[in-house]
């Protein structure tokens, strides 16, 4: 019955192109700007901090998705992040040296390097979403603290397994002696994993945003977004409308966690960072969930302008450095006094400033 | 005579010892409308939550449109044809009223994640059918200029017409109310009865009713099942129901002589009649 009425509405190829392909055009372009006007204008000392917050705003927005679409209560997702970041540092970092003898950076602007770097970030993207649905699929069952619980403990044993790892290899002869699995192994341990060449750029940062935003947004606004948001409003009743919650949990978990992924390997990549293992503990998660909940469960803007402003401010208050947990806790606790759902509560900000989507005029306030 | 759509046979479930529904059997033709009553706590909401996959029936077995459904999940169950309402409402609260009977039309879409994501010309044909499906449920029901509002923020009355509408999205073939009527002034309750035999027309529906309000029943349902500590004690016309001498004492206790050996309930249900 639907299927037939489908159909007779598919509005034409012209209009289906330019809305389905037209966002990523924008966005391609905006991460040109930032790369080409707004990076050399800016300098280094910015560069790195866009890099920070695309990063982080990539990890909100993904976690989001998890905490803020479906309602589950996800506190690690920093593992998936480690998880990506160190698939692709491996993936770059032994592939430079069996493709061109060295780690350096590689080639120019979509050059080998880069193309290297880009199949890292996938095969890490890929591999944290493989993780996700390892961790998923049983815990799903679980509900609240249960679940938060099983998350925390992921990104534990994760941290644990990686202060395991061998020592870099860096000597050529060394690498080429190697089977895979000695450098699948070779990931720096405690000490993190140093030497993995600088290929994240601004640019990349941004693409990668935008199609996660993309992702986001057009999630949220289709049949089966709604079907995510479902599960968050009343589990038993998503279930009796025909919505599988197992199945859209698992996806939600497996979405969040390849964009955590990619996010992981941009860090990876990233100037002035090293992969390590203690970067990428609890605390990580925390500082992400801090994000998701600042700006509102649901809200896809309010987890952007949270990351944005919690990377911002650690930043300009360098001399308060010994007092950012202080301030992260109180600022949550007076949150929560006065704002309970966050800045912008499950809304869009743009949804702030009008009546809510569609209302006619005679939709007076009944409440 | 064709064979039932809803062919309910001896279910029975118990939780722990107490024994909530036992050897429940129904048989709804297509196109009826039956009700379920019986005492507070007699069972009925179990009976609806066996149904629909909620609880899984510990014996028995549950046909729908010919296709065995006990078992199954709750989501399975309602893609196979039986959509419900719940006695205490459960909307979906923090979403506007036209999301909630869109999230139920998901159910029957055809497109999936890649779909929507990659935006696809079946994608946005899909997203209209369902808007325009969703904006005519609510035009019937009365909610067409509420689309926008957000479903917390109505007032009861159209709160449970939006169970309805959304129960209906789902495009079922056996429709089960829980208390539609609750809560409900006198004209709004013959609005819904109303209303019930209208979608029941237009949508070829078969309706179970769960109701107190024994006005309401007894007009609309062309017949009755009553249950009493899980047990079916009574089945016929509103008629023949209301004149069962089971059905009285149960409702109304025992009279004054001693309850037989074997229906020790009658105690207790009489000491809570009046709270």
């Amino acid at each position: 019955m639907l299927g037939a009425r489908a159909a007779a509405l598919r509005p034409g190829y012209g209009f289906v192109l330019s809305r389905a392909v037209g966002p990523f055009g924008a966005f391609l372009a905006l991460a040109f700007v930032m790369q080409l006007v707004v990076v050399p204008w800016a300098g280094p000392f910015y560069e790195k901090l866009l890099m920070d917050i695309g990063i982080n705003c990539l990890l909100a927005v993904s976690l989001n998705l998890v905490n803020g679409f479906t309602g589950q209560f996800s506190i690690g997702h920093a593992g998936f992040m480690a998880v990506g970041g160190y698939v692709a540092g491996a993936v770059t970092y032994y592939g430079s040296f069996v493709l061109w003898g060295s780690p350096a950076v590689h080639g120019g602007f979509l050059g080998g390097g880069d193309l290297l770097f880009l199949a890292g970030c996938l095969v890490g993207g890929l591999f944290s979403a493989g993780a996700g649905y390892l961790v998923g699929l049983p815990s799903l069952r679980l509900r609240g603290d249960y679940l938060a619980i099983v998350t925390l403990g992921f990104g534990e044993i994760l941290r644990v397994l990686l202060q395991q790892t061998n020592d870099v290899i860096f000597v050529p002869a060394q690498i080429e002696a190697a089977t895979p699995w000695q450098m699948a192994t070779a990931l720096g341990g405690a000490l993190g994993f140093s030497g993995i060449p600088f290929y994240t750029t601004v640019f990349w940062v941004f693409v990668m945003l935008g199609l996660l935003l993309i992702v986001a947004f057009r999630l949220k606004e289709s049949s089966e977004g709604r079907a995510f948001l479902s599960i968050r409003e009343n589990e038993i009743a998503a279930e009796a409308m025909g919505i599988d919650t197992t199945r859209y949990k698992v996806r939600a978990f497996v979405l969040a966690a390849f964009f955590a992924g990619i996010a992981g390997a941009l860090f990876a990549h990233e100037t002035g960072t090293t992969l390590n293992p203690r970067e990428l503990g609890f605390q990580k998660s925390f500082d992400i969930v801090i994000m998701v909940v600042l700006g509102g469960m649901g809200s896809i803007s309010g987890a952007l302008v949270a990351a944005v402003l919690l990377t911002v401010l650690p930043e300009f208050l360098r001399e308060f450095a010994d007092w950012r947990l202080v301030i992260y806790a109180l600022s949550l606790i007076i949150m929560m006094r006065f704002r309970p759902q966050g800045l912008f509560g499950i809304r869009e900000i743009w949804e702030l400033w009008r009546k809510p989507p569609g209302a006619s005029p005679a939709g007076r306030g009944a409440s | 005579m064709t064979a039932p759509i809803l062919d309910v046979r001896a279910i029975s479930i118990a939780f722990g010892g107490l024994k909530a529904v036992t050897d429940f059997s129904l048989s709804l033709p297509a196109g009826a409308l039956q009700g379920l009553i019986g005492p507070n706590g007699a069972g009925k909401t179990t009976v609806f939550n066996l149904l629909t996959g909620v609880y899984r029936p510990q014996t028995g077995e549950i046909h729908l449109d010919g296709r065995r459904v006990d078992g199954l999940k709750p989501n399975r169950i309602a893609a196979a044809g039986l959509a419900r309402t719940f006695q205490n409402i459960r909307l979906f609260g923090d979403l506007t009223v036209l999301d909630n009977v869109r999230v139920a039309c998901h159910v029957r879409a055809e497109t999936g994640l890649a779909a929507a994501i990659f935006r696809t010309r079946a994608h946005y044909g899909e997203e209209a059918a369902i808007r325009e499906r969703a904006l005519s449920l609510l035009e019937i029901f009365g909610l067409s200029h509420r689309a926008g509002e957000y479903a917390r923020n109505l007032p009861y009355g159209d709160q449970r017409r939006l169970e309805i509408a959304r129960a209906l999205a789902t495009g079922p073939k056996v429709l089960l109310l829980d208390e539609p009527a609750a809560g409900m002034n006198p004209q709004e309750k013959r609005a819904l009865a109303d209303l019930i035999a209208l979608v029941r027309r237009q949508f070829g529906l078969t309706v179970l009713l769960i109701e107190h309000d024994m006005g309401l029943v007894m007009n609309i349902c062309e017949a009755i099942t009553v249950i009493d500590h899980g047990v079916t004690i009574a089945r016929g016309t509103p008629a023949e129901v209301q004149a069962d001498p089971a059905v009285i004492e149960a409702y109304l206790g025992a009279p004054d002589e001693p309850p037989p050996a074997s229906a020790p309930a009658p105690a207790p249900d009489s000491a809570k009649a009046d709270p």
